[in-house]
């Protein structure tokens, strides 16, 4: 540190803590501006591997749309690599995948929506030129106060939860709140 | 550092009696040491401790707390800490306190890796684990350049080995996007002139350059490995013997060169499926090599090289030991044979030896 002289440094104050203020006020005002104007879905949450199930104090949430058996990933799909998923509407609060592509697709139906995702895992299989896998679309975890995580992953196993989610235009998805049992709970204000 | 100030004391104490320092001069000398170094002393290094300290403390209390607490409130608290620790930073500096200084700018720098975290959980945002470290460690060269402070930007190295691991791990390949990082935050160590940092740089490098013989998807991983750890020792052994400011440079090099080899070679010889005749050509070629590092290492009086030169020969000896054990060759055969290689390679060298004394003497 050879700041000669005393205002430099509180230029470096205030760059630094600015910009890294920005940084986090821009994760915020992303993230509660897809709460707000994201299109509102609610879907089954379907429980994981019980050993991945609850750690510490976040629960992790299965999706029907999680896995890719039927429809085949992209030829080419390697793990980390961003992809969409056309999730169509079934009974209940249940969708299914109806296609996963490498691009947003052009055109999406009404009874059908866009999720951006990450390969997660990819296998080849059941087919031989068959791409299959695990996607992750950063709303498998949720946190919950402490001590509570419990009794969600038990409400999880028993197929009593659905996720309210909220997804962009552009595929991005946040978690809004859950519903138990038909109730809707942990909605928290959105700052 | 009191090292360097004790050290400096014993010379001033001797350039004065050569009447080389006037009395003045040495005055001048520890004033400027105690203005310039002092600052990394055991205050220092106590106050980075207990920024870390209070700022783990802190994390932790809002985490316990976060539920009983409204969202703009922890919000505010983030931000407040974020704020608190680089204006106390800048105090610090401008009173000259410059230990303190960059304690402050680490404490904000966690602050700021920390707020990533509690912001993802307040949106329960799992996204990309990595993206949130890459993001971090962004902040951390950005307050290591504006406060020059050499601390963060040795934090964003490890970030960026942080970020590089975990995305390799994801994978299962090469992830390359790591060299762009480490190139970013080495220049800042070039830019600082920060000897450390050239370490810390060349550490996480070399550990990329020996992660590439497993992940490189070619049953020629670790050749190529070995292949750049030779061609890099021979390039750094060449330009230290240039008469120019980058033969230093070079010879730290050296060592790094000597890991990197070694791996590639260790791992072909134990790890991968290797013929015998392949690996017998091997174990003689790491043996010449390592004698040789040992050698240059004597002569250039480089102790890190001859100790990892004394390493990497037990190490060898040790694994073709374990793996010969009851095989066709035989230890013993095999020992004999190595013995009277190195025999032969010190007959040589003696004889070089006497020949360069016998240069001197003329």
């Amino acid at each position: 540190m050879k700041q000669s002289s005393p205002n430099k440094i509180w230029l470096a104050v205030a760059a630094v803590a600015l910009a890294q203020s920005a940084v986090l006020g821009w994760m915020i005002w992303n993230r509660t501006t897809l709460l707000q104007t994201g299109r509102e879905i609610v879907a089954e949450v379907i429980p994981v591997d019980p050993r991945d199930f609850f750690r510490g104090d976040y629960v992790i949430l299965g999706y029907t749309f999680s896995n890719v058996p039927d429809v085949g990933l992209p030829a080419g799909t390697k793990t980390g690599d961003v992809v969409y998923t056309t999730l169509k509407k079934g009974d209940g609060s249940k969708w299914d995948v109806a296609a996963v592509t490498r691009d947003y697709p052009a055109t999406v139906g009404p009874d059908q929506i866009v999720l951006k995702a990450r390969a997660e895992y990819v296998y080849v299989g059941p087919q031989p030129n068959q791409l299959t896998g695990r996607l992750a679309y950063g709303i498998e975890s949720y946190f919950v106060p402490e001590g509570t995580g419990l009794k969600i992953e038990q409400q999880v196993r028993d197929h009593k939860i659905d996720a309210v989610l909220a997804v962009s235009q552009t595929g991005e998805v946040a978690i809004k709140g859950l519903i138990v049992d038909g109730k809707r709970v942990h909605d928290e204000p959105l700052l | 550092m009191w090292g360097y100030r004790k050290h400096v004391e014993r010379d001033l104490a001797r350039w004065r009696q050569a009447g080389w320092v006037s009395e003045q001069g040495a005055e001048a000398i520890r004033a400027d040491i105690a203005l310039n170094r002092g600052g990394i002393a055991l205050p220092a290094v106590l106050a980075t401790l207990a920024a870390v300290l209070i700022g783990f403390a802190m994390m932790s209390f809002v985490a316990a707390n976060w539920q009983d607490m409204p969202r703009v409130l922890r919000l505010g608290l983030l931000i407040g800490s974020l704020w608190a620790a680089y204006l106390f930073a800048g105090a610090m500096i401008q009173r000259g306190l410059d230990g303190f200084g960059h304690a402050a700018v680490l404490t904000g720098t966690a602050v700021f890796g920390a707020s990533i975290m509690l912001v993802s959980q307040m949106y329960h945002m799992s996204g990309n684990p990595p993206d949130a470290v890459l993001l971090w460690s962004a902040g951390a060269v950005l307050a290591g350049l504006a406060f020059r402070s050499n601390p963060a930007l040795a934090f964003a190295m490890v970030l960026v080995a942080v970020w590089s691991g975990m995305e390799t791990a994801q994978r299962g390949a090469v992830f390359w996007p790591f060299l762009l990082g480490w190139a970013v935050v080495s220049a800042a160590f070039w830019w600082q002139r920060w000897g450390p940092g050239f370490q810390l740089s060349a550490v996480t490098l070399t550990g990329f350059i020996v992660s590439l013989g497993y992940l490189l998807k070619t049953s020629l991983a670790q050749e190529i490995v070995t292949a750049l750890g030779v061609l890099l020792g021979a390039a750094a052994i060449i330009g230290s013997r240039a008469q120019s400011e980058w033969a230093g440079l070079a010879r730290a090099i050296v060592p790094y060169a000597m890991v990197i080899t070694f791996a590639g070679l260790f791992a072909q010889q134990f790890f991968d499926m290797t013929m015998l005749d392949h690996f017998i050509l091997l174990a003689i070629l790491t043996l010449v090599l390592t004698l040789a590092a040992i050698w240059w290492g004597l002569t250039t009086q480089n102790r890190g090289v001859l100790w990892l030169g004394y390493a990497g020969f037990s190490a060898e000896i040790l694994g073709i030991y374990t793996k010969t054990i009851g095989t066709l060759l035989g230890s013993s055969v095999f020992f004999l044979s190595a013995g009277l290689i190195v025999a032969g390679l010190a007959y040589l060298a003696y004889r070089l030896h006497a020949r360069g004394d016998a240069m001197e003497a003329v």
